[in-house]
């Protein structure tokens, strides 16, 4: 891998139809993220002024002061959350710094932001084995949408991300369920605590309907 | 050669910005504060070199991230740009400045092109411009983070939220506590100002009622007024001060 890299996207994105960069699910990285919201990102002030010239420990500096996830709010302005998404996607951090950034306890902001990016990046038997102990994590976060500002919390946020098609205004790459990935030996079933209250948790939202779907 | 935080400095000033009033005696004293420091850095940076390590600022948990200069390579912005300075002002425009003109206007001006910019994204863009960087004597090349950098970072960042969160607990402490003194005493002179009125009632009444009490009687009253009035009685019920 490179020891450099450049301090925006423009090269990355500027190919030409020959991008012979590192590849995420076989694509340009910065492609899982649909064009008009990451032109919108580039456009942004926050992109060019805070995320400029970024590195993966420098995006710590940017990771540590996020005070809200989402995609997009008011009127359609990319939350600084979704712009550090972008920027990782550009970085393509190695798996041990994801894994530092994500089992770090002091900043919740910066382990939903290594989720959401593993998420993205990662096959989908990693996902599950790498986020689904974070369902024990029970801190609040605020999520900022174009309707306002609404509270969550990490597990619910790791839950949307594992069954979820969209979240925070992207579209997740498609990825097999559990039952599926057991079913072809590439997962084990879950034994952990955490699981079992999920089941039982299970069967009363099948009958209180889908409470926090849009 | 100048530093990234050159880059900070360039930001439009007050309304009367087009006027050329830079202090040379401070501009001077910058400059020689900033050629200390790179020198330092330089030697620390050889010194690193010849032990075979990798330079590494050092990381300390009382210095502010200003002080983060690893390289001449391009770093994240340290401290935000000052893009609102301007904003809600008046402004002379002189004549013919506009965006992305040569000279001083209002808005954003970069010193080291001389151009000027009536917005701030685009002022924004051309401090990340290759020709503003070439001017400034930065490049466009970042250093890939390595694991190290990355958990060094993370550790000084946490220590950072440590002790702001213990300078903030320590102040709200600190506070909780001279508000707690501060109604104690007011407690006590409440206390205190009534017992005294009672007494004075009673006093009075006494007086009223009978005119020829005996002058001990009343000298012994008095005193235990004073007494309580001084605070010498009660010392068991109330806090001392
Ligand atoms: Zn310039």
């Amino acid at each position: 891998m490179s020891r450099t890299i450049a301090p925006d996207a423009k090269a990355m994105l500027d190919t030409r139809g020959l991008y012979d960069g590192p590849t995420i699910h076989s694509m340009n990285p910065l492609l899982l993220m649909e064009k008009i919201i990451r032109e919108r990102i580039i456009d942004s002030m926050y992109w060019k002024e805070q995320a400029w010239g970024l590195n993966a420990a420098t995006l710590l500096d940017r990771a540590v002061d996020l005070q809200y996830i989402g995609g997009q709010y008011a009127n359609q302005k990319p939350t600084a959350f979704i712009c550090l998404v972008l920027k990782m996607l550009q970085l393509n951090p190695e798996r041990e710094i994801l894994l530092e950034y994500l089992q770090d306890e002091d900043f919740k902001y910066l382990r939903a932001l290594a989720a959401f990016y593993i998420r993205l990046a990662w096959p989908a038997a990693e996902v599950y084995k790498t986020l689904e102990p974070l369902m024990a994590d029970y801190r609040k976060l605020r999520l900022r949408t174009q309707a306002g500002f609404k509270l969550t919390f990490v597990d619910e946020f790791i839950d949307d991300l594992l069954t979820k098609e969209r979240v925070c205004d992207i579209a997740l790459p498609r990825m097999p369920t559990r039952a599926q990935l057991e079913d072809m030996d590439e997962l084990e079933p879950r034994e952990s605590l955490v699981s079992d209250v999920e089941e039982d948790s299970d069967e009363e939202v099948g009958e209180e309907g889908e409470v926090g779907e849009d | 050669m100048s530093k990234p935080k050159g880059v900070y400095d360039n930001a439009a000033t007050g309304d009367t910005s087009f006027r050329r009033t830079w202090d040379r005696d401070e501009y001077a004293h910058k400059a020689a504060e900033r050629q200390a420091q790179e020198a330092k850095e330089r030697k620390e940076r050889y010194e690193a070199k010849v032990a075979g390590k990798k330079y590494l600022p050092k990381l300390d948990a009382n210095i502010n991230v200003k002080e983060f200069d690893d390289s001449k390579m391009v770093e994240a912005r340290r401290d935000r740009i000052r893009l609102d300075e301007n904003l809600n002002k008046v402004q002379i425009v002189p004549f013919g400045s506009t965006g992305g003109r040569r000279g001083k206007g209002a808005g954003y001006y970069c010193e080291a092109c001389d151009l000027n910019f009536t917005n701030s994204l685009e002022y924004v863009e051309h401090l990340n411009s290759k020709q503003h960087l070439q001017a400034t004597g930065q490049t466009d090349i970042v250093e890939r983070a390595t694991l190290e950098m990355v958990r060094e970072r993370l550790q000084w960042l946490k220590q950072r939220k440590r002790d702001q969160n213990r300078a903030e607990q320590f102040d709200l402490a600190k506070r909780l506590a001279e508000r707690r003194n501060i109604e104690e005493e007011e407690r006590i002179e409440r206390k205190e100002r009534k017992r005294v009125k009672k007494e004075e009632k009673r006093r009075e009444k006494l007086k009223a009622n009978t005119n020829s009490v005996n002058l001990d009687d009343t000298q012994d009253r008095d005193a235990t007024t004073m007494a309580r009035m001084m605070g010498f009685e009660g010392f068991g019920s109330t806090k001392q001060r």
